[in-house]
């Protein structure tokens, strides 16, 4: 009897310590500044995205919609959300709910954004929302990357999402119901196992190599106007999410966090 | 007079002065597909976001004759019916800044 309690606790106490990395919902496609027009696949993956660890079964999307725009044209909004497929996406250790869909994309910035239903966080007792945005440009043409599209929490990119050399500095202003929010938590991910779309899942070998936990996701704030500043060490997909961002945030009762991530592409020289 | 005169120098330099830049960042871009319904819309701009609207639209055939002519609209685009045989699009934004699709290459 007392070693069965010895190993519950054991069990228990390993529960706990193991590294609470960061929760990133997803909005995937392999390039994000393309040459031509034509079908862009992409991924819904709500998952740990350096480890390509345990990816969860994402709550049902309440919103999924691409904001166009090109040159000084007004920006028009497309509701995908019907184009939406179930998947079940493979981590390196389980697979999850996800789902994946098709664009046909023309010229201009093409601003993708998702905002899924909240998901049960068991291990916390609590709710988490996040709302996604992911930007795609054809041909060089910049449109409205730049202004809100309107979402409760919203991260705004200060530089072109889309343009980010490796060693550059990626800038945003996180947003509350559009007023920025002053010294946000922000944490960020490496998309460090590359996604597979044919099979639905992530590749085992990774990019990089974290020396300790601490480099899994790391942690900056932003500043007194909400904006934060991060230099970019590698080519790659890099995901911000800033946390919490509704004081009050609650769901069916519980506390919910609700975050606002972005995800932008950088590329060597 | 003398004034005047100097006054337009300074203009015409501060002019030259900052033309140059502004040229070199203002590479022009055009885009066509094929709309799958016999119908071909090109999508002028600028690599600064600026508008294309009002600029020319030729459309040749192999030979370099002229099959359809027009302007790029308010949105800066550009529709018509897909030719037959081989075609070209030429958008003519002004001397270095003209630009030539192949109709082979415009896809869906």
């Amino acid at each position: 009897m007392k070693h069965v309690i010895i190993t519950i606790s054991t069990l228990a106490f390993l529960a706990l310590t193991v590294p609470a990395f960061a929760h990133f919902q997803m909005i995937y496609t392999p390039e994000s500044a393309l040459n031509k027009g034509g079908k862009i696949p992409l991924a819904i993956v709500f998952t740990h995205p350096f480890e390509a660890g345990h990816t969860m079964d994402m709550g049902n999307p309440e919103q999924f919609f691409v904001v166009r725009s090109r040159g000084e044209n007004a920006p028009k909004k497309t509701d995908l959300l019907s184009t939406l497929k179930p998947i079940n996406w493979t981590s390196l250790t389980n697979s999850g709910k996800a789902y994946e869909t098709e664009y046909k994309a023309r010229g201009g910035d093409h601003v993708f954004c998702l905002v899924p239903s909240p998901y049960f966080e068991a291990g916390e007792d609590a709710y988490i929302q996040q709302s996604t945005k992911m930007i795609v440009n054809v041909g060089g043409e910049p449109g409205a990357w730049m202004e809100p599209v309107g979402l409760d929490c919203e991260i705004v990119p200060l530089c072109k999402p889309y343009d980010r050399w490796t060693g550059n500095v990626f800038q945003g202003k996180v947003l509350f119901k559009g007023k920025p929010v002053a010294g946000a938590e922000i944490e960020i991910e490496f998309l460090n196992h590359k996604p597979l779309l044919d099979k639905k899942a992530f590749a085992k070998e990774a990019a990089a190599v974290a020396p300790q936990d601490a480099f899994v996701l790391q942690t900056i704030f932003a500043d007194d106007n909400g904006v934060f500043t991060f230099g970019i060490p590698k080519a790659g997909w890099w995901g911000f999410a800033a946390l919490g961002l509704d004081p009050e945030g609650s769901y069916k009762g519980k506390e919910c966090s609700r975050d606002a991530v972005i995800w932008i592409k950088a590329v060597d020289m | 007079m003398k004034l005047k005169l100097s006054v337009l120098i300074f203009a015409a330099m501060v002019f030259g002065f900052f033309l140059p830049p502004v040229c070199q960042a203002h590479t022009p871009l055009c885009s066509c597909y094929d709309n799958g319904d016999g119908r071909v819309t090109c999508e002028g701009g600028f690599s600064d976001g600026s508008s294309a609207a009002g600029v020319q639209v030729r459309i040749e055939d192999g030979a370099g004759k002229v099959l359809i002519q027009g302007k790029m609209d308010d949105d800066s685009e550009f529709t018509f019916d897909k030719p037959a045989g081989d075609y070209k699009v030429q958008f003519n934004a002004g001397e270095g800044h003209e630009i030539t699709v192949h109709g082979k290459e415009i896809t869906e």
